[in-house]
């Protein structure tokens, strides 16, 4: 989870203690919030029932008016009860409380990710948990709809059902995915990017995101009472019919707008005043302007919808006539208000994708953003047209019709602004070193889509196409276009762009390439057919279609599944990589905007002193240009705050220190370009020899694959021996290797906790079995001896020999004992020499293994030439040493030539010479 | 630069209590000011659906509501509403006296201040509610009426939500004592929420009274 950077740790703000209330446990929350919902639903109830009765309304019972009314204060009791309003209860009852009350601030487990959180990382993260969890229901719910039109004909559900289907997926995507994914995405990086330490209201942050949540359930729990079936857009008359589902969308859309104009407005007020010293507009990064703009639009845009949404509701519930034509209601009148939010929404679920793709597309084509002012303002000009092209939805409503003309102008007018983003990013790419990792793909795919899906738009913002169109497959291809390859190729963009700041840690490169492929694919093949079905006249939102349109949608069906494969190893990337991927640097892509000059994830309050923002964001490739310079805080010294060069990871093993497991462990993090390795070997016995050997084994092993790395004995016990280094290296981070709990005295001592507090580094702890540490690594510059021996062989020797062997060249050792027995070998006699063969071939390997040589070894019926050729298939050795006694000598014999086919053979007598050395027969 | 006694960008602000650099609006009055954008688009929606509804009917049917006993055009009470509307906005000016004289240190005059203006707050709910009681219409009658009770309902909400935050803003003076002259960022952001609501009544009575 986001811990934070140890260099970083937070030591006391400068607040008082007093301002920490005493921390409760999470159940306490949870706890409060369940009563407050049930006493908000028996509140409703009273309420309802009070009100109609006062006023005389027959009958007593009306389940919508109750409904209403329950779900508004269960959601709000929920709020209560859960937390967020607790400050400013204190605060309106005129107690004292303090501004800067930081007890909700940061996360030290997965516990306080649970309940309200005033900072805006853990924010950020509770965001992309819930709504990428939306996306998987909603996406659920878009599988059950393609299934049903796999085949024409109503096989699977009816209309009424299919028309709930495809509404849920609709609403969850855009309102419970789409909009608040944005909002979660910048909540983590806006703040830091523009040098703040939080939001400009973190309080009034964890409502925004408590709001979202209470929505979301509201719109994931409509189909258990009765799914709205209207369609997202919830026109009426339709939409007066529904039922409970109905009520619920209506309220759940209240409580998520409420959410997003929350969050919008403390963007604008954080981008306007919490701006670093340095910082003007035109240095701010496009995502911060894109998240200005579309805050503006949320700000102004959404109370339209929830307008539109009141009137509804009133009508359903309360018996007016907005929409009661007979009455003097007019239902056109629904979709200009709804309209009115609903295609700025568009562009709410837009801009900020385009904020991301040019932080993304900027960073990995190493070049300054092409036309960066032309992107801000095109914006920003997207933003005040948006408002004025409404009708373009309502071209065949029945409208006023001279609204067409008018609205078809500047529908086509803003291809113009959005055409200006398309060529900036093309001129971005054009000429750069562009560099192909998962967030780049996603965002050059999401290039070619977005392209797809604004010519399509412009197609339709023409009277007489729409007019052919509307209410067809085309738009739902026109939809999917913009959505999915716009918005959700970007969200992808940027959740993979971040990953590694906001985890820590890395993501898997190859499965994100796997994601990206079959995704894009996936896309194209699902949705560009729907073009062809739209002009071919298959209408949108039925659930049985014509014959002849069955082949091009059972296609569809089928390869909308590439899209779930994609989400599937999309979802195994994030779980395992924020679980256990490799950690991640400060900067991976050597990006220039601030949230990489600070650790990853980033300390509690982002900055320790106010960073200087000198120059633009995007000066890729200009010698000495620089965005922003960061500040250690006054506990380093002040003093410019950078990631050295490569910096150190200290690596801690005692026997464990030469294992496959280890090795693999630190190339895996090499593979990161930032680190250079020290091991150290504790040891504490009188002979460090068998130390050094396996640590020379691991050197080797490591140098062979080029990574930078020393290493020592130290004659100390291992705290000591960290501590050492520590005082003379800058040290970043501990990999300490031990045997499993019970075999390893080290943990018996608590070693890794004690490392941890002593050097407030990040420790990691790797546990290698002992069976592994003794095996053999796999490597060309460990030499792999096979050592062919028979019984009565003088093993104290032999280990000699074959110790003074490895002090000159890092080695590893196969024993094998050949037994011929003559005669049955189920007699006592053989019996016996075989138990003494394998104690003493044990005791050899044992006495290796202390010396601190890998080894292994077994006893195998049959020749020394059988010996020598096991040696060379099964355990692959350079050399072998053919060991025997200097009154009984093994001597060259053909068989054993050929048995080693090339290998290099030597003879040598237990009394540690080597005796005639002819072997290394050449063979071949 | 020196990384001593500084703070960020921000830093004592949130929660909006603290001093603005002089150069700069304090972060609660800008909130507040977005927000009542907000305010203002909410009650925009519910406009255009009042002019939408109205100019489905002929000028001369408007109101589309008869005297179910006299057969004549019904007419909204105008007279009565004028002189609520004078309530209100005269409670605008009393909140303004009382922040005026907070400037200049004058703690108590805030206090008679906010208690007089909500007071006339008051006052004018209750003649609202009184007017609701004998219009004689319902808003199950017609879109008129569906459309005039909501928009009036909006705004006497919003005088609702604007009375507490004028008591919470009440108490805290008494209470907390932590407005000062030039640290009172809640109490600015109160009263430019009661403005506002001041503002909206003004336009409503001419555009749905009188108009
Ligand atoms: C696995 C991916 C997806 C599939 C297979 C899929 C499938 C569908 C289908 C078949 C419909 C049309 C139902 C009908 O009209 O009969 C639809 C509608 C819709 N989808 Fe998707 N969808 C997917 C992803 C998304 C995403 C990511 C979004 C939004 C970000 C989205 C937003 C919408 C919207 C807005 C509608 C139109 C609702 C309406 O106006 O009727 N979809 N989807
Ligand atoms: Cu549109």
């Amino acid at each position: 989870m986001a811990t934070h950077a140890p260099t970083h740790a937070h030591t006391d703000h400068g607040h008082g203690p007093g301002h920490h209330a005493p921390a409760r446990p999470l159940s306490y929350w949870w706890k409060r919030a369940f009563v407050a919902v049930v006493t908000g639903v028996l509140f409703a109830l009273g309420l309802v029932w009070f009100c109609r009765w006062a006023f005389g309304f027959t009958p007593l019972w009306e389940p919508q008016a109750y409904f209403t009314a329950i779900f508004i204060f269960a959601g709000i009791g929920f709020l209560i009860g859960i937390g967020c309003f607790d400050w400013w209860w204190d605060y309106l009852r005129g107690h004292r409380v303090s501004y800067e009350d930081h007890s909700m601030h940061g996360a030290t487990s997965w516990k306080d990710y649970c309940r309200p959180n005033t900072d805006h990382k853990v924010i950020g993260i509770q965001y992309l948990v819930v709504t990428f969890a939306t996306f998987v229901i909603a996406g659920l719910f878009a599988e059950a709809v393609r299934i049903q039109l796999a085949q024409p004909g109503e096989q699977f559900v009816n209309a009424q059902t299919y028309n709930g289907l495809f509404s849920e997926h609709a609403t969850l995507m855009i309102f419970g995915f789409v909009i608040p994914v944005f909002a979660g995405l910048a909540n983590y990086v806006l703040p830091i990017m523009i040098g703040a330490k939080d939001m400009a209201f973190p309080r009034l942050n964890a409502l925004s995101f408590w709001l979202l949540v209470v929505g979301a359930v509201l719109l994931v729990l409509a189909p258990a009472f009765g799914a709205f079936s209207s369609g997202w857009t919830a026109y009426p008359p339709l939409a007066l019919q529904g039922t409970t589902g109905t009520t619920m969308f209506e309220i759940a859309v209240q409580f998520v707008g409420a959410s997003s104009i929350a969050t919008a407005l403390n963007f604008m007020v954080t981008i306007v005043t919490m701006r670093a010293p340095g910082m003007t507009v035109w240095r701010m990064p496009l995502l911060v302007w894109a998240n200005m703009t579309t805050s503006a639009l949320v700000v102004f845009g959404t109370p339209f919808i929830a307008g539109s949404q009141f009137m509804s509701l009133y009508d359903r519930v309360l018996g007016t006539s907005f929409f009661n034509a007979a009455n003097g209601g007019d239902v056109v009148m629904y979709q200009h208000v709804f309209w009115f939010y609903s295609h700025p929404a568009v562009y709410i679920m837009m801009l900020p994708g385009f904020g991301i793709a040019s932080e993304v597309i900027a960073t990995f084509s190493r070049k300054p953003i092409f036309g960066y002012r032309a992107i801000a303002f095109s914006t920003v000009a997207i933003a005040i047209l948006g408002f004025g092209v409404w009708a373009h939805h309502m071209f065949v409503s029945g409208m006023a019709s001279w609204i067409r003309i008018p609205m078809m102008m500047t529908t086509i007018v803003i291809a113009i602004p959005t055409g200006i983003k398309i060529f900036s990013w093309l001129g971005t790419m054009w000429g750069g070193k562009i560099h192909l990792k998962t967030p780049m793909l996603f965002a050059m795919g999401f290039i070619v889509a977005f392209t797809v899906g604004g010519l399509s738009g412009v197609f339709l913002g023409s009277v007489p196409v729409d007019i052919n169109v509307h209410s067809t497959y085309f738009i739902v291809a026109h939809i999917h276009y913009v959505l999915f390859g716009g918005s959700v190729m970007t969200i992808f963009a940027g959740t993979y762009y971040w990953f590694p700041k906001m985890t820590g840690r890395m993501y898997n490169e190859t499965l994100g390439k796997w994601h990206f492929w079959l995704t894009f694919v996936g896309l194209n093949l699902t949705f560009f057919p729907m073009h062809w079905l739209g002009t071919q006249g298959m209408p949108r939102r039925v659930s049985d279609y014509a014959p002849r349109f069955a082949n091009v949608n059972f296609f569809i069906s089928m390869a909308s599944i590439l899209m779930v494969l994609g989400t599937i190893v999309f979802f195994y990337n994030m779980i395992t990589s924020w679980h256990s991927g490799p950690r991640a640097p400060w900067n991976p892509w050597r990006g220039r905007t601030m949230e990489w000059l600070v650790s990853s994830p980033p300390s509690l309050f982002n900055f320790d002193a106010v960073p200087q923002v000198v120059g633009g964001p995007y000066q890729y490739g200009i010698p000495g240009a620089r965005h922003a310079i960061v500040f250690a805080g006054p506990e380093l010294g002040g003093g410019e705050l950078t990631e050295t060069e490569k910096r150190l990871i200290l690596v801690v093993a005692d026997q464990a220190v030469a294992s496959q497991v280890l090795i693999d462990d630190v190339r895996k993090r090499n593979a990161e370009g930032f680190w250079r390795f020290t091991f150290v070997v504790p040891s504490t016995t009188t002979d460090h020899r068998a130390a050094e050997r396996r640590l020379q084994v691991a050197l080797a092993v490591l140098a062979e694959s080029g990574i930078d790395a020393n290493g020592t004995v130290i004659d100390a016990p291992p705290m000591q021996a960290i501590d050492k280094v520590m005082r003379e290296e800058n040290v970043h981070e501990i990999i300490l290797t031990t045997f499993p709990v019970g075999s390893s005295p080290w943990l018996d001592q608590d070693l890794v906790d004690r490392a941890r507090k002593a050097t407030r580094v990040a420790v990691t702890h790797v546990t290698i079995r002992p069976n592994d540490a003794r095996g053999a690594v796999d490597s060309k510059s460990v030499q792999r001896v096979a050592i062919v021996a028979n019984v009565d062989i003088d093993n104290a020797g032999l280990a000699a020999l074959v110790q003074a062997r490895s002090d000159t060249q890092p080695l590893t050792a196969v024993v094998l004992c050949p037994l011929s027995l003559d005669g049955p070998g189920w007699s006592d006699e053989a019996e016996e020499i075989r138990t003494e063969a394998s104690g003493r071939t044990a005791t050899l390997i044992a006495r290796l293994q202390e010396a601190g040589i890998q080894s292994r070894g077994e006893v195998i019926d049959g020749t020394p030439a059988d010996a020598v050729r096991l040696a060379r298939t099964a355990h692959h050795a350079n050399v072998v040493l053919i060991a025997s006694r200097p009154g009984d000598p093994i001597t060259e014999t053909d068989e054993i030539t050929a048995a080693a086919r090339g290998m290099s053979v030597e003879y040598v007598t237990t009394d540690g010479q080597a005796s005639t050395a002819p072997g290394a027969a050449e063979g071949r | 630069m020196t990384t001593e006694n500084v703070t960020l960008p921000g830093h004592d602000l949130h929660g909006g209590g603290a001093p603005a650099p002089p150069h700069r609006i304090s972060q609660g009055m800008l909130v507040m000011i977005l927000f009542l954008g907000s305010e203002a688009m909410l009650f925009a929606s519910f406009f255009t659906a009042y002019f939408m509804i109205r100019f489905n009917i002929a000028a001369n049917d408007w109101p589309p509501i008869r005297n179910t006993a006299t057969g004549a055009r019904f007419v909204l009470p105008k007279g009565i509403t004028a002189v609520n509307t004078v309530f209100l906005v005269s409670s605008s000016f009393t909140l303004w006296w009382g922040e005026h004289r907070f400037k200049k240190g004058d703690r108590k005059s805030l206090e008679r201040g906010l208690l007089v203006t909500i007071f006339l707050g008051l006052t004018f709910l209750v003649i609202q509610l009184n007017e609701y009681a004998h219009l004689g219409f319902t808003p199950q009658n017609k879109a008129f009426g569906s459309v005039f009770y909501s928009l009036t309902g909006l705004h006497g909400f919003h005088v609702l939500v604007g009375l507490i935050l004028l008591t919470i803003c009440y108490v805290r003076t008494r209470r907390a004592r932590d407005f000062t002259p030039t640290r009172a960022t809640v109490l600015g952001a109160a009263s430019l929420y009661w403005h506002f609501v001041d503002v909206v009544w003004v336009i409503l009575f001419l555009l749905v009274y009188l108009l």
